[in-house]
């Protein structure tokens, strides 16, 4: 039992993945319907085995998976993510022709592998969580195999993924070289005072490369607008959001040890420093002039990345963590629109797509404004905290530049999200665009996440305790 | 006998070889190749590395990476076959449909 016990979380979403691949092999029904609804219940139960965790937290295989309470708090905002990818794809993935089982059974997988990333301190068991969650992720992308788009974006994926993947095996083998482990602890815990030795900080550089990749920090963020664009609509919502709030966590856990004033400690920060600014400044300038939205939340995904990064330079967990919970609602819910923005056989994504769309679906049209919104930080939505936690915590920090940074290039934001609010409720449509609201599900999610924007926004006490009492673990 | 030092350097070699070829070749197929070519590199530093930090998990971490690898190439190269079935090509500048 005391071996069952600390996997159960993973178990239940690995080997609910099994389960659902072999449902939907030897159950065949016309909707796909009750293979979303097995993958509700497996999210579920790792949701609940994970809550029953909090209190005592667990080790399992010699301390190489630690469920301790980050670790925790992240599984439960991943299967979150996971969840409202369930209920956005239902319906979505049956109007577009791309009905497959294997997505729900791919879906599971690459959470696992997510979960696998938060749920250790070693290296090596970080790579493959990482692993499990890309190769499940390119054929996630590929899977509306009517559209050339979505392969082109599957292969674009999976070369420039394979390519990180390659540096951060080539990091680790430097780093084992040097220390002997793959445990964060005592890799980089013993030169805190000589300094890094040159060949760890080379091994750390390219593990880091590596990562920064999978998150797409800028400049190794190319590949995210299209991928994101092509890939199916929830699926690029799940991947706004999941695999950054993982990979945060990793690169946070990685930066902690790192002790300033020594000169390898300070060559990271500001390589960080630096990573920073640029994927802020490049996210939102390259937001500015998209005209599809599914590209412009790309890039907005990639500006928030910088912003998250701040937290990291910052040490600043809570801020982090709040900063991810609220971006979990923002990334998802501004997804959620444009999934609901389709009808059988064609989706609309353009920005002239949106116009007159705020009087003609009210409810769509609200919701996604207030998304919009929170995304610019606006108060009292959760994205104005978010920003302001992290942006203080910095200031104390000393990264006042940094901050700067921050707050200009939120106000650049301003105008790409307004301008989308502009379109929805000021311009007359050249042709108006009918879309299926016979959609319960989407709509679900859409109010779930104006629910989460809200009271993170209104009445965030009692998540920040959460997270206060979370993020203590880390130090 | 060849010290493990000089091992190291060849895996250098090989994955700053593998690194250039994906940036020069214009074909999916030899960029998948360079990608290999860059994880077997890193496959020979672990090798070559072991004996320095004298722990003899890094020949099981390369059975792991050739797994990864081996996962990667399954789904790699169902990828690469989608893209040839509808251009019957698969240079890298067909994929140009995604722009903006």
């Amino acid at each position: 039992m005391s071996l069952i016990l600390p996997l159960l979380p993973l178990l239940a979403v690995a080997g609910g993945a099994i389960v659902v691949l072999l449902l939907d092999a030897f159950w065949r029904r016309p909707s796909k319907n009750h293979l979303a609804f097995a993958t509700l219940a497996f999210l579920a139960a790792a949701a609940a085995a994970a809550v029953r965790l909090w209190d005592a937290g667990a080790e399992a295989f010699d301390g190489a998976l630690r469920l301790d309470r980050p670790a925790l708090l992240f599984t439960l905002i991943l299967i979150l993510a996971a969840s409202f990818t369930v209920l956005l794809a239902m319906r979505w993935m049956a109007q577009q022709n791309a009905a497959f089982g294997e997505f729900y059974g791919l879906l599971l997988l690459s959470l696992s592998g997510l979960l696998i990333m938060v749920s250790t301190r070693d290296l090596l068991v970080v790579f493959l969580g990482l692993e499990v969650f890309s190769v499940s992720a390119y054929a996630l992308t590929g899977l509306k195999r009517n559209d050339e788009r979505s392969e082109e974006a599957a292969a674009k994926y999976f070369l420039i993924g394979s390519f990180a993947a390659a540096f951060m095996v080539f990091g680790l083998a430097m780093l084992f070289g040097a220390a002997g482990s793959f445990d964060i602890g005592i890799l980089l815990g013993s030169g805190n005072a000589a300094g890094l030795p040159a060949f760890t900080l080379v091994g750390l550089g390219l593990v880091i490369t590596g990562l920064a990749f999978k998150i797409a920090l800028v400049p190794f963020h190319m590949w995210q607008p299209d991928v994101y664009q092509g890939a199916p609509t929830p699926v690029s919502g799940y991947f706004v959001v999941a695999p950054k709030t993982a990979g945060f966590l990793v690169l946070l856990r990685l930066v902690l040890p790192i002790g300033r004033g020594s000169s390898g400690g300070d060559a990271i920060h500001y390589f960080l420093y630096a990573v920073a600014a640029l994927t802020m400044l490049v996210g939102n300038l390259g937001a500015l002039r998209q005209k599809n939205l599914k590209r412009m939340f790309a890039y907005s995904s990639i500006a928030h990345a910088g912003y998250v990064l701040i937290a990291v330079l910052a040490l600043d967990a809570r801020g982090l963590a709040f900063y991810l919970a609220s971006y979990l609602f923002l990334g998802i819910g501004a997804f959620a629109a444009l999934a609901a923005m389709s009808r059988p056989d064609r989706e609309f994504g353009e920005l002239d797509d949106f116009a007159g769309i705020g009087f003609r679906y009210p409810w769509i049209g609200s919701i996604f404004s207030i998304v919009l919104l929170a995304m610019a930080g606006f108060p009292p939505l959760s994205g104005f905290l978010a920003k302001f936690y992290v942006f203080s915590a910095a200031v104390r920090a000393g990264l006042t530049p940094l901050v700067f940074i921050g707050v200009l290039t939120s106000l650049i934001s301003v105008a790409y999200y307004l301008r989308v609010i502009g379109t929805m409720y000021m311009r007359e449509p050249e042709q108006p665009v009918d879309i299926d609201v016979e959609n319960p599900a989407v709509l679900l999610v859409l109010f779930l996440c104006l629910y989460g924007i809200l009271q993170l926004g209104v009445f965030p006490g009692n998540i920040l305790q959460v997270i206060r009492q979370a993020m203590a673990g880390l130090f | 006998m060849i010290p493990a030092g000089h091992f190291f350097i060849v895996a250098v070699v090989l994955f700053a070889l593998g690194v250039i070829a994906f940036f020069v070749k214009k074909d999916l197929i030899m960029q998948f190749m360079s990608v290999e070519v860059m994880l077997n590199a890193a496959n020979l530093a672990f090798l070559a590395l072991a004996p320095r930090a004298q722990a003899a998990e890094a020949q099981a971490v390369v059975l792991f990476v050739i797994t990864v690898a081996a996962a990667e190439a399954a789904v790699g190269l169902a990828i690469i076959l989608v893209v040839f079935r509808r251009r019957k090509a698969v240079r890298t500048e067909d994929l140009r449909g995604l722009k903006g």
